[in-house]
């Protein structure tokens, strides 16, 4: 067992962080303000082969192992001060991305994989539904048999990218008598087509730089060479998403997490409070002994669902796991900074109360905690 | 791997993992997995992820379906043919 990156994901992992610190920082609060996803930005990122990472050359990406996609995340989380951006990109790749690299036909790669890693399409994943979040499968959205393909009807919510995107992984019931199982399948819908009606953009408290919000089908018409995995496999394909968000959207948080732990450690080392710097006074330094605790901890749990992906086991035990502890370290860290910060944690421009902002959420997407409880309880037979 | 091994060794799984403290007898060749609820989705991935490792095959999306997992006899059935076409 080797913990230490290679010389390629050394190189990787500097050339990521410092195209992120030069390029995608600049700007950020008044973006996060002003709720702005900036397609420029998502271009500079696409010539860097962050939209495409995993995606072999033949299709336009840079064909990095899963480990080393998770490498160069967790370089982008760091060096990025724009979380909103950063999720915007792994949602399009992980969740929409890799499916279509993993399940889509030969033709429908040559299609689309092309597109997303120039990052000249942007995908969004639509499964949520108003009435169906963590029971997914409850979903209301379907399709059904039409001509030469399939007519969807339904309404998706919390779709990521939904509002800017050019094509969604859209997932609908094609049989509801088979259950989750064989009932669900997923579709890849052109956002061009009649009847893909962009609705509401949310306001969100963090990630405020990643559009989200709803997308409405009526009588959407998609030809049966639309169908992505084969009819009836949604849910198979879906857990495959999640297993690959798990493991690598996560490794985002752990360089978020590395650079508010370097962030504390410089301001609690000159800041003064009773006649020394405030990191001699034990309250303080306990919080950042804690938060190198867990950064370190993420990064090992991160790196080995990441490179379990490539594996022949299942990975969902290990990807939930550490989606869970990296969710939970992850805002445990930021009300930490707040708190050494004191009160001028609480201000705009010191950025760590938008990192606050931006770290609820992981609590939430790519399933609860809740959730991610219920799989690991599941897979220990409990 | 012949079909009685499948169908032990699925048997087997199924008893440790999901029916703890059943009476083997009770979970025949055609007791309905899916459709009685013995597998919910958790249960599924979880058999799914098994059956790929213990017999070297690779499940395709719209192969996890009821009428290829709802049965001992069934699974036996779907995993030889997966074999055969490998």
């Amino acid at each position: 067992m080797d913990f230490a990156l290679n010389e390629e994901q050394r190189i990787l992992r500097g050339q990521i962080l410092r195209f992120a610190q030069d390029k995608l920082n600049k700007d950020v609060r008044q973006r996060d303000r002003d709720q702005v996803f900036q397609r420029e930005l998502w271009g500079a990122c696409a010539q860097m082969g962050l939209t495409g990472l995993p995606v072999p050359q033949a299709y336009g990406g840079p064909g990095l192992d899963s480990l080393s996609t998770a490498v160069a995340i967790d370089a982008l989380g760091y060096g990025c001060e724009d979380s909103g951006l950063v999720f915007s990109i792994c949602a399009h790749l992980l969740a929409c991305v890799v499916p279509i690299w993993k399940f889509g036909t030969e033709e429908q790669k040559n299609r689309y994989l092309p597109g997303l890693c120039d990052g000249t399409l942007i995908a969004a994943n639509a499964m949520s539904e108003p009435e169906s979040g963590s029971d997914a499968f409850a979903m209301q959205t379907r399709a059904e048999p039409h001509g030469d393909g399939f007519l969807i009807n339904g309404t998706k919510t919390f779709v990521s990218n939904g509002p800017v995107a050019d094509v969604a992984v859209v997932f609908a019931v094609t049989d509801r008598a088979k259950g989750y199982f064989g009932g669900i399948t997923s579709f890849l819908v052109d956002r061009a087509l009649p009847g893909y009606l962009v609705a509401q953009k949310f306001e969100k408290m963090g990630l405020r730089t990643s559009p989200i919000g709803e997308l409405v089908f009526e009588d959407v018409f998609v030809s049966k060479n639309a169908v992505l995995g084969g009819v009836g496999g949604g849910s198979r394909l879906f857990a495959h998403s999640m297993d690959w968000e798990r493991a690598c959207l996560f490794a985002s948080h752990i360089g978020t997490m590395e650079r508010l732990l370097e962030k504390a450690v410089a301001y609690t080392r000159t800041r003064r409070q009773s006649g020394q710097a405030i990191s001699k006074h034990q309250a303080v330094a306990h919080k950042i002994a804690d938060m190198k605790m867990q950064v370190e901890a993420a990064r090992l749990l991160v790196y080995k669902a990441a490179w379990g992906l490539e594996r022949s086991q299942s990975v969902s035990l290990d990807a939930a796991v550490s989606k869970l502890f990296v969710s939970e370290s992850l805002v445990r860290t930021t009300l930490d900074v707040v708190q050494v910060f004191g009160g001028y944690g609480f201000l705009s421009e010191f950025d760590v109360e938008r990192a606050v902002r931006d770290a609820i959420g992981s609590k939430l997407y790519s399933g609860t905690s809740e959730i991610q409880r219920n799989i690991i309880a599941g897979w220990l037979g409990l | 791997m012949n079909a009685i091994q499948i169908r032990t060794m699925a048997k087997d799984f199924i008893l440790k993992e999901f029916l703890p403290g059943e009476r083997p007898e009770n979970l025949t060749d055609s007791t309905e997995l899916i459709t009685d609820g013995i597998l919910d989705s958790l249960a599924t991935l979880k058999l799914v992820a098994y059956l790929e490792k213990s017999c070297g095959i690779e499940i395709a999306p719209d192969e996890l379906v009821p009428e290829n997992l709802n049965s001992i006899a069934q699974i036996a059935n779907f995993v030889q043919s997966k074999q055969a076409s490998t």
